[in-house]
Parts: structure tokens; C-alpha cells; sequence
């Protein structure tokens, strides 16, 4: 190994003892194949060292050893001198390890001040006052302009970079990874980060830089280490390296499979494929022709809008300007059916994984084998077997369950797909990543034998060697224009790398970059409406006008009996709806909630009678709250252990409950005593103090959700459980509570429900199941998760009470009521739904 | 069947696609209830309880196979009770004594049922609404009509209905056949027509059907319109079995509609349907019902025996053990991403 390198000075082995982190001979194996041997890599405080390599080299295999999230198979590190044994990620986080990664780990519900919160422990950002100051001059710093109010979904791709960077540098770290940070950033931010890099150095920083170009390399770093392979291939000073020589590191990787040749050189071939002038979301002007039997390949590194030109290519995604086929152009939706797409993740994208061998293969082609109504399965068999036998596929069976396949069986599956529809332009992007080397050969023919049938075949790929073995022409990509176009023999290794880590075209800022419009653009009122509180304000409005209707036209709405009749069922549902909100804001949903209530309320109904001591009265109501915190906890545990889903889960506890309850009392019975009830609708004036209980509840929780690391931690996984895990919460530990919590709720529900029924009634309860989530989506608390308020449920659920009180005194029937209910979560739903710009739902 | 050469690398067990699962585990379920019943409840296995049941049986499996239809779309349909309701009171009540007026009355309650799940498909299809939120509002519109029609009183049945929902032939409830029928269509209209494949695969798979270019939305908003037609298969029959029905009689499907269909082994995170499965579980929890009541134990019971049947039914077949077993295989896998 590393044959031309460690050309140590003495002073290097000097500086060497005082090192941030030392890996020594760390190797890492995958099923077999090595993708770490023997790397060492000692990286000094204060420096900025640079790692190269390309796609494939081992750097995020190396990084993820010493960030703590792969565990290597041999080697050791050193931390600040230190041997650690074993190094997990919250180890990494306590030595002062920090890594931005090329995704940011952000959360889209949450605001930019509560995205740093979540992530920054609380004594980083100064004291309650100050944190405000230091989040936005650490914004500033790394040249955000976001808004620290501003929610983070509305962020544009380089924002939330910016973000991710901001949340690392107050970490302070003293070991700062950083992947990739400039791929979606304009020049100005990448000035900014270079800058920030550069003081954080200063302050005696370890700085890790993985990048693919040379010349971030230059600006930057001091020391330059390139991976090739899994092995490293050299550690320099860059000021004593040219970039030939590094170029010679970076490159010559050792092929263990072969090309089929390629096609030989025609004269005056006609143009087949012809691209000119496409623009689309990620990519600019894109050019370039290819004729009949060229394989043409589009290099350049990972991100740079080359999957972005391809799903235009394959018209899922809008474009501008000209594609045409043969001597036809094509509209996005005539691509959409004409052409064939081979996605780069599979799992995501490609396969139907529950699904069979030829339900896959023959899904885009099932036209083809209809015979009357019905699909021929005779024809499709045959067909599908041919095909498959063509591509060599091996399976046990066409009925075989596609997941049983492995990664390079699976790609041909996807391939078969492709070739059985009959394309005239196929598209694939990474068709070998994940693919064993066997089957790498055959999808090579294959795509070459494509081309050779006159069907143009496009291929991107991060692996510059696989085009070269592959492709005619190949166009390399940077920041989604095309910087050069190899045909022919200039089609190499070298040269499509080169062209690719040279290029220094940053982002066209009007992309996707620097969003020094598009985000500080948010004023007050925007995201007000964009905001959680909006929907409060509409129902406040519709409260207060549907009442002084219904005044108008009764005024005994307002005596003091209804009023006390009304708040007494508001606080009942209000209890159980705000348990539901909690559920909800953690992404999963609790059906039990309403044979919850009734169960309880079973319960106390053999304890808090009449003639009871207060002590046999007591243990009764801790037996209330501990059934309430019990179902909770298996409810959450079925979920986050079991992996139920949430309907699921508390579907099966929303049936046991109703059992339960009948298994308890198989009729009502257990008259609730005088004296709980006389205390329970005590009140001033004519609202009972549950009601104000109520209030002040749903106004804690609210605080407690906006300004408490519980609040955040709940709306973190609610939001995005991927990035929330990443950020360090404990997303198991998390829900559980959420449903123990919400449970909890329940009980205090079900107490107010104990008074309004008077009895233990095996049947009631299980209507608050439905009026719950009601009142929840009423209140603008979104059902997949990560926001919502209290207030707003608090609000929901009067509505509704105030609704049912409607029709009796507007003297509606009760047709009504159901008109209202269903009209009403309907309208909120898609009110507020379309305010917020709807998830996409695919 | 050109690729059976290379079995070597694959299971398999794996190979036979009439027979899934989840008709094997509700078959042998099935086969152990009957077994039961005939040991500690005899009476519950005789002709005349068998002839009672079976109609009941017949009316879930068939609003199940509907429920089945949505949950293949990874969705779930709440709209249940108010659909299957509202199409016993339309037919209940327009046709109220009046045999000439049943055919009128129920092909009006499946216009009804087919703009409730129209609504529903464009809510949940097209405006990208929850499910639950949608279909539990849509339930809520259709109690509305319910009680518009039927001001919550029960009507006698109409003669003409009960004959033919009620009726036999050959010792056979009509309403079983009904529900074969129901049974052998809509598995031929899955998984033997272009739509249906489809259909199946934009559930499995969204985003990789739309990457394969199919109409994703489209395909999710049919599910929930072909779930009407179920339901108001189901709603009909129930209108002729019974004598007098309420009108809420579509209460008690919403649960047992689900619980067979997860029973049956389609996963409610959508993708491929047991619709025979489905049926057979319908069966399965219907008898479970009669077993218990001939046991003479507590009602309590049952429903307790239901949730533990639901829950070992989630437990078997919606915890993805292969993909499990995958993640845990590919754990440390966030590095294998190229850098």
C-alpha cells in the first residue's frame, strides 16, 4: 500500500504527538468486501485537512469510524492522545467530535431557533436571554439569512446547510468533519464557509474536509490526504503536491469485471437523441446529442443535478427546452409514457419489494398481454420468462418475492421492467450501485445491447471508470450545467475526473442556492398564517360568531345552567383531546382514547361510591391512573418495540378496553357518591374549576411544548424520527412517554366524564375516540406529526361541544350535528392543509 | 417459466402464489375454531346455527374485502358504518312495504355510496388528506344522511329483500354465494386485470409506481370508490337478513372489517391484498362470536378473544421480519452511501 507516500520530514513526526485524532490501521469489511484496509490518518488541531477520493474510495466509511457510527473491524483510535476502545456516537459528541453531514439532520416542523435547541445542549447558547443573540450571530456568521421564527421546510436546500453548519459551530467542536459542505451553496456562502473554516482552524479546530475538488482543496487545507480503494494513497502538504500528482492518486482504480466493446466509430452518424437548452429544477441549459448505438454517459460528482436531467429525461419532473427522439420532440408527458427509468435507489424507487418476480417485471408492459377483459397469464409467464432468461436472472420462480433477490438480481428485475415496455429512451442512474461484480458484466451487456437494438440509452454514474468502460460520449456535469463533453477515445478515467474536481462553476444562485431572497422574504404575517397559531385565531372567530348567533336567537344559551352544562362536557373532551394531541404531535395517533376514558371511568365507578372511606377512595384513583399510564405504556411499547403500527397498536388496545370494561361490569352500575360529585362541579360562578383545570392545562402543555426539551423532543420525532435520531434524541424513549402522557390525560378526562354520567357505564366512552381527533384537526394539529398546539385543540374541542349545543338550541335536529361534525373536520382539514402547502402524498 | 433454472441463493418457500400466508395461517385458524367449537360447543356447529351464521359471515366478508381494498393503499376507511347504514335505511325506507320499489331504492343508495367514495378518493387521492381525518368526516356526512332519511327509526324490510338476501338455495344462504361470487370477482378484478395489477402495485410501492409512470393518485382514489361497491353489497344484504334493522346497523362492521383484514394478512401498510383471506377471516371471527355465545360466557369475553386475534394478527404479519432481519443485516449501513 500507500507506496507513495508518508515522505515524513522529522519536524512532521514532531507535530505528529500533538495530534486531535490518530486512526491506525483501521479496516472495515462489508459481506466480505473491503471497503477500509489498514487506514491511518492523523489529523492535527488546528489544521484543515483535506480528504480526497472518489465515490466508493472510503471516505464516509472512514468518517463514519471516527464519528462512532461504524464500528471498524480492526484498527485503533486516539482521541487527543487518548486510546478510546470504543467509539459510539455519543461518546464521539462528548469528546467534541461534530459532523455536518451532506443531508442535513433538520427538522421541517420545527423553527430554525428550535432546530439549533434541539440539537445544542442549553449551556452552549448562554443563558435564557442571551441565546436568542448568540443563535443569530452564529446565523450570520455562516451567512444565513433565514429567520430564527422562520419554520424550516420553508427553507430553500442551501439554508438549511447553512443551518446544519450553524448548529455544528456552536458545539465549539474540537474535531469538525465536514462532508461536502459546499455541493448546494452559492459563491457567497461558500466565501462565508471558507472564512468560518478558516477562523475555526485558528481557534485550534481539528478540521476533516471531504471534498472531490481540487481547487476547495487549495483555498483550504493545509494537509491533503487521498483514499483510493479503501486504502490510502498518499498524505501531503499541499503546498508540495501539483494536481497531476493528485490526480494520480485519485484515479487508476483496479476493475474486477469487464466492458463489452463498444461501438466502432461510423462516420456522418445521424443525431438520435438531441437535448438542447434543458433547464429544469437542478440543472441549467443542458445540451448534447448522441447517435443511434451511442451509449451516452453523464459524469460528474454525486449532486450536481445529474438525477435531476435524468427523471426530466424520463418526464417526471417539468423542464424547459427540447427533447427529441429520433426526428420527434417530446412534451414531459410523452416521455413520461415512452421512456424507460432505471432509478438509482431501488428499494425507493424501483421495486415493489412485497411483490413477486413477474409482478414486477411485468407491471409497465401489462397492456400488452390483456385479452379481453383479463390479463393472458399464459402470454405474460412466457414473456416475463423470456425475458428473464435473457438478462439471466436468477431466481427460484417468477412468484419468488422480489426482496428475496439479491441487489444485482433485483437491478435486472428493474431492467426487465424497462426492456418489456418497449421504451424508446432508456434512462438509467447508478444502474450498478449495490450490484456484485457478476452481475455488473451482464448490466453492462445488457444496456450495450440495448443501444446496439437503436433504443437510446443514457447512464449516469458517480464512477468515472464505469463510463469509461461503458459510454461513447459522455457530458460531466458541475452544479448542474455541463462543463465539458468527452467522445471517443478522450472518454477516460482520468479526463472525466478531472474535468469534474477542476471545475469551479459554483451554483447558479437563481437555483437552489444562496436564498437571500426567498427566505428572509417572510414577514410577521406570513408566518403568522404559515405558523401553528393561525388556526386558533379562525376558530376563536367561529366560536365567538356562531355564539352570538345562537344568542341572538336564544338568549338562555348564555344562562348560567347551560353555561355550566357546556363547559362541564368541554372539559371532558377537552382532557381527552388534548392526551390526543400529544400523539399526534409524535406522529402516531391513539384510537384507544375513548375505551380508555370509558374504562377508567368503570373503575372508579367500584371505588368512589358512596359509603367508601376516603382512603379506599384514594387507592382507587391511583389504580385509575396507574390502568390509564399502564395502557399507555403498551401502547407505546407495541409500537416502538413490537413495530406496530400506531393505528394498529391502539386499535388492538381500543378492543381489549371495551373488553375489559364488559368483563368488569357487564351492565351499568356503581352509582358515583354524592360527595366526588358535589366536588367535582364546584366552581366560580357557573363554570366548574375542572373547566379552568382544563384551561390552565392545555396552556401549560403549550409552554411546556413551545419552551421545554420535552416539547421539542416531541415535535422533533413527530417531524422527521430519521433526523431527530441523528440529532441525538432518544426516539424510543420519546413516544413511549408521548403515550403515557396522553393517557394520563385520559384519566383526567374520564374523571369529568365519572361526574356527568353518575355511573360505571360499560358502553360509554368509546364516541371520544372519534370527537378527539376532531377536535385535534379542528385545532391545526397536523396528523403526520411535528406541529400543532394546544390551544388550538383546547379550542376544537368547544367548537364541537358548541356545536351539539347549537342544534338544541336552534332547535336543529340531529342530522345536523352530524352535518357539522363532518363538514367541519372535512373544511379544517383541507383549510389548512392548503395553507401550509400539503406534503406531497407519493 | 424460463428462470427457474437458477434456484440456488432463494428460498423456496416462497413459491406458491395462490396459497399466501395469510390463507394458510386463517385456513388452519379456521379448521382449529371448527375443531373447538365442535368439542366444547356442539350446538354451535349444528345445521341451524350454521345457517344462521353464515349470512352474518357473508355481510362482513364482503365489506371487509372492501376495507381490504383500502388498506392496500395503505389506507383505512372509517366511512364503514355510515355507508353500510345508510344503504340499509335508503332501501329500509324508500322501498318501506313496497317490493317494486327495491331495485329504485338500491340503486340509489349505490349512487349515494359511490360519491361518498368518490369524496373520499379526492380528499385522500388528490388533496393528500389523511385518511382517517377524511374518511371519519365523510362517516359523519353520511350519519347526516342517515338520520335524514330514517330519523333513526328501524323499518320493517321489504318482502322481495328478504326473500332474495335472506333466502337459500339448496340449504345455502343466498348471501354466501353472494359473498363467493363477491369473493372470486373482485381476486380476478385485483390480480388478472391491467387496472388491478396496477392497482396492486401503486399500493405496494407509490413512489416507484409513479417513477414507472402510473397515474398514483388515481389508482389510490379507485380504492376507495370500489370499497363503496363492497359496502353496499354488504349493506343490502344485511337489509334483507335482517327483519327490522336499525339504523345504525352499520355500527358493528368498522372493527371486524378491520381486524379481518389484518387477520387475513394483508399489512395495513398497504401493498399486496388476501382477499380470499380477508373473507375466510370474516368467517372465522363470526364464528368465533357464535362459539362464544354457545359457551354461554361473559360478552366481555369475546371481544377480549377479538383483540387477542387482532393483535397476534398484527404481530405475524405486519412486523416485515425480512426486512427486519435486512436492516439489522445492513445496519451500519448509512456509509455504504457513497461519499
Amino acid at each position: 500500500m500507500s507506496d507513495q507516500t508518508q515522505d515524513r520530514t522529522p519536524a512532521d513526526l514532531a507535530t505528529d504527538l500533538r495530534s486531535a485524532m490518530r486512526l491506525t490501521e483501521i479496516s472495515k469489511h462489508y459481506d466480505g468486501v473491503a471497503a477500509l484496509t489498514d487506514v491511518s490518518l492523523t489529523i492535527r488541531p488546528g489544521e484543515v485537512h483535506a480528504l480526497l477520493g472518489e465515490n466508493g474510495a472510503g471516505k464516509s466509511t472512514l468518517m463514519g469510524v471516527a464519528t462512532g457510527s461504524v464500528l471498524p473491524d480492526g484498527g485503533t483510535i486516539e482521541v487527543d492522545g487518548e486510546p478510546i476502545d470504543s467509539l459510539t456516537p455519543a461518546r464521539a459528541t462528548q469528546l467534541g467530535i461534530a459532523i455536518v453531514h451532506q443531508h442535513p439532520a433538520v427538522l421541517p416542523d420545527m423553527t430554525v431557533a428550535e432546530n439549533i435547541r434541539v440539537a445544542v445542549q442549553a449551556d452552549r447558547l448562554g443563558g435564557r436571554r442571551a441565546a436568542e443573540s448568540t443563535m443569530r450571530q452564529v446565523l450570520d456568521d455562516v451567512g444565513s439569512t433565514a429567520h430564527l421564527e422562520d419554520r424550516v421546510d420553508s427553507l430553500s436546500v442551501a439554508q438549511r446547510h447553512l443551518l446544519e453548519l450553524a448548529k455544528a459551530m456552536l458545539v465549539k467542536p474540537t474535531i469538525l468533519i465536514l462532508d461536502e459542505p459546499t455541493a448546494p451553496l452559492g459563491p457567497e456562502s461558500v466565501d462565508r464557509l471558507f472564512a468560518w473554516v478558516r477562523r475555526a482552524a485558528e481557534r485550534g479546530t481539528a478540521v476533516v474536509y471531504i471534498t472531490h475538488r481540487l481547487a476547495e482543496v487549495r483555498e483550504l487545507a493545509q494537509r491533503v490526504t487521498v483514499l483510493r480503494d479503501g486504502r490510502v494513497r498518499g498524505t501531503a502538504e499541499v503546498d508540495t503536491i501539483t494536481d497531476d500528482e493528485l490526480l494520480a492518486l485519485i484515479v487508476g482504480r483496479q476493475l474486477e469485471y469487464t466492458f463489452p466493446p463498444k461501438r466502432p466509430d461510423v462516420v456522418d452518424a445521424e443525431e438520435f437523441l438531441t437535448v438542447e437548452g434543458l433547464s429544469g429544477k437542478g440543472f441549467n441549459d443542458v445540451s448534447f446529442t448522441a447517435s443511434r448505438g451511442e451509449v451516452l454517459g453523464i459524469s460528474g460528482i454525486v449532486g450536481n443535478g445529474q438525477s435531476d436531467l435524468l427523471r426530466a429525461l424520463n418526464g417526471l419532473e417539468p423542464f424547459t427546452g427540447t427533447v427529441r427522439i429520433g426526428a420527434k420532440d417530446h412534451t414531459a408527458k410523452q416521455l413520461a409514457h415512452a421512456t424507460a427509468y432505471l432509478p438509482a435507489d431501488r428499494h425507493v424507487e424501483g421495486l415493489m419489494m412485497t411483490l413477486s418476480v413477474r409482478e414486477n417485471a411485468a407491471l409497465a408492459a401489462l397492456g400488452r398481454f390483456r385479452k379481453g377483459w383479463l390479463l393472458d397469464r399464459g402470454a405474460e409467464v412466457e414473456t416475463v420468462g423470456a425475458e428473464l432468461k435473457d438478462l439471466a436472472v436468477k431466481t427460484a420462480s417468477q412468484e419468488t418475492e422480489v426482496s428475496a433477490l439479491s441487489g444485482g438480481n433485483q437491478q435486472k428485475v428493474v431492467l426487465a421492467r424497462a426492456l418489456l415496455s418497449r421504451p424508446k429512451l432508456l434512462v438509467a442512474d447508478e444502474p450498478t450501485q449495490g450490484v456484485d461484480v457478476g452481475a455488473r458484466a451482464e448490466i453492462y451487456r445488457i444496456l450495450r445491447e440495448v443501444s446496439d437494438s437503436g433504443v437510446p440509452v443514457v447512464v449516469a454514474s458517480s464512477d468515472a471508470k464505469e463510463l469509461e468502460g461503458l459510454c461513447d460520449r459522455v457530458i460531466v456535469m458541475s452544479r448542474g450545467s455541463v462543463v465539458n463533453t468527452f467522445a471517443g477515445a478522450d472518454v477516460t478515467e482520468s479526463n472525466l475526473i478531472d474535468a469534474a474536481v477542476r471545475a469551479t462553476s459554483r451554483t447558479k444562485s437563481k437555483d437552489r442556492a444562496v436564498a437571500s431572497t426567498s427566505a428572509t422574504g417572510s414577514t410577521r404575517v406570513g408566518r403568522f398564517l404559515q405558523g401553528d397559531y393561525a388556526p386558533v385565531l379562525i376558530l376563536a372567530l367561529v366560536m365567538i360568531a356562531l355564539g352570538g348567533y345562537i344568542y341572538a336567537q336564544n338568549p338562555r344559551f348564555l344562562s348560567a345552567f347551560n353555561i355550566t352544562s357546556v363547559t362541564m362536557s368541554c372539559a371532558a373532551l377537552g382532557f381527552i383531546a388534548l392526551g390526543q394531541t400529544v400523539a399526534l404531535l409524535s406522529g402516531g395517533i391513539d384510537l384507544s382514547v375513548g375505551p380508555l376514558a370509558g374504562f377508567v371511568v368503570v373503575i372508579g365507578s367500584f371505588f368512589l361510591v358512596n359509603g367508601k372511606s376516603p382512603a379506599f377512595m384514594a387507592l382507587g384513583i391511583v389504580l385509575m391512573v396507574l390502568a390509564s399510564a399502564g395502557v399507555g405504556a403498551v401502547n407505546g411499547s407495541l409500537i416502538r418495540y413490537a413495530k406496530f403500527t400506531p393505528v394498529a397498536a391502539t386499535l388492538a388496545a381500543y378492543i381489549a378496553l371495551q373488553g375489559l370494561s364488559l368483563l368488569l361490569r357487564s351492565a351499568p352500575g356503581g352509582n358515583i357518591a354524592d360527595g366526588v360529585t358535589a366536588f367535582l362541579q364546584l366552581g366560580v360562578g357557573p363554570v366548574p374549576n375542572v373547566f379552568i383545570l382544563l384551561v390552565i392545562a392545555a396552556v401549560v402543555m403549550e409552554c411546556l411544548l413551545r419552551y421545554s426539551g420535552w416539547g421539542r423532543r416531541l415535535r422533533a420525532v413527530g417531524s422527521d424520527e430519521g433526523s431527530a435520531r441523528r440529532v441525538g434524541v432518544k426516539v424510543d424513549r420519546t413516544v413511549v412517554l408521548g403515550y403515557v402522557v396522553a393517557s394520563l390525560f385520559v384519566f383526567l378526562g374520564s374523571v369529568v366524564l365519572l361526574v356527568q354520567l353518575g355511573i360505571g357505564d360499560p358502553t360509554q366512552g368509546v364516541g371520544y375516540t372519534l370527537s378527539s381527533i376532531t377536535a385535534v384537526v379542528l385545532g391545526g394539529t397536523s396528523l403526520l406529526g411535528g406541529r400543532g398546539t394546544f390551544i388550538g385543540t383546547l379550542l376544537g374541542a368547544g367548537l364541537i361541544i358548541e356545536l351539539l349545543n347549537a342544534t338544541v338550541f336552534l332547535d336543529l335536529s340531529q342530522t345536523w350535528q352530524y352535518l357539522f361534525q363532518g363538514g367541519l373536520i372535512v373544511a379544517a382539514a383541507v383549510i389548512y392543509g392548503r395553507v401550509r402547502g400539503a406534503r406531497a402524498s407519493v | 417459466m424460463a428462470s427457474t433454472d437458477g434456484a440456488h441463493g432463494s428460498s423456496p418457500r416462497r413459491t406458491l402464489p395462490v396459497l399466501s400466508r395469510g390463507l394458510w395461517t386463517v385456513l388452519a385458524a379456521l379448521a382449529l375454531l371448527a375443531v373447538v367449537s365442535i368439542v366444547f360447543a356442539p350446538s354451535s356447529m349444528s345445521s341451524g346455527a350454521l345457517q344462521g351464521m353464515l349470512p352474518f359471515a357473508a355481510v362482513l366478508a364482503i365489506v371487509a374485502i372492501g376495507q381490504t381494498l383500502v388498506v392496500m393503499q395503505g389506507g383505512f376507511d372509517l366511512s364503514v358504518p355510515g355507508s353500510v347504514s345508510i344503504v340499509v335505511v335508503i332501501v329500509t325506507h324508500q322501498a318501506y312495504g313496497n317490493d317494486a320499489k327495491v331495485l329504485p331504492a338500491a340503486l340509489m343508495a349505490l349512487g349515494v355510496v359511490l360519491v361518498a367514495g368518490l369524496v373520499n378518493g379526492f380528499l385522500i387521492g388528490r388533496m393528500g388528506l389523511n385518511p382517517i381525518v377524511a374518511t371519519l368526516g365523510v362517516n359523519a356526512l353520511l350519519y347526516a344522511g342517515v338520520l335524514g332519511i330514517s330519523g333513526g327509526t328501524p323499518r320493517q324490510t321489504t318482502d322481495l329483500l328478504a326473500s332474495v338476501a335472506g333466502g337459500t338455495l339448496l340449504w345455502v344462504p343466498n348471501s354466501l354465494l353472494v359473498a363467493v361470487v363477491t369473493v372470486a370477482v373482485t381476486t380476478l378484478v385485483v390480480k388478472r386485470t391491467v387496472a388491478g395489477r396496477r392497482f396492486e402495485a401503486v399500493g405496494a410501492n407509490g413512489r416507484a409506481a409513479w417513477a414507472t409512470g402510473l397515474r398514483v393518485q388515481r389508482h389510490r382514489a379507485g380504492g376507495y370508490v370500489a370499497a363503496q361497491v363492497h359496502y353496499w353489497l354488504g349493506g343490502l344484504l344485511l337489509a334483507g337478513i335482517l327483519n327490522k334493522p336499525t339504523a345504525y346497523q352499520g355500527d358493528r362492521y368498522l372493527l371486524p372489517s378491520v381486524a379481518a383484514v389484518v387477520l387475513g394478512g394483508t399489512s395495513l401498510l398497504g401493498g399486496r391484498g388476501n382477499i380470499a383471506a380477508t373473507a375466510i377471516a370474516a368467517l372465522f371471527l363470526t364464528q368465533l362470536d357464535q362459539l362464544v355465545l354457545a359457551l354461554g360466557v361473559n360478552f366481555a369475553v369475546e371481544t377480549l378473544v377479538q383483540a387477542a386475534a387482532f393483535a397476534i394478527g398484527v404481530a405475524l404479519y405486519s412486523i416485515e421480519w425480512r426486512r427486519l432481519r435486512e436492516r439489522f443485516a445492513r445496519s451500519p449501513g448509512p456509509v455504504a452511501s457513497p461519499s
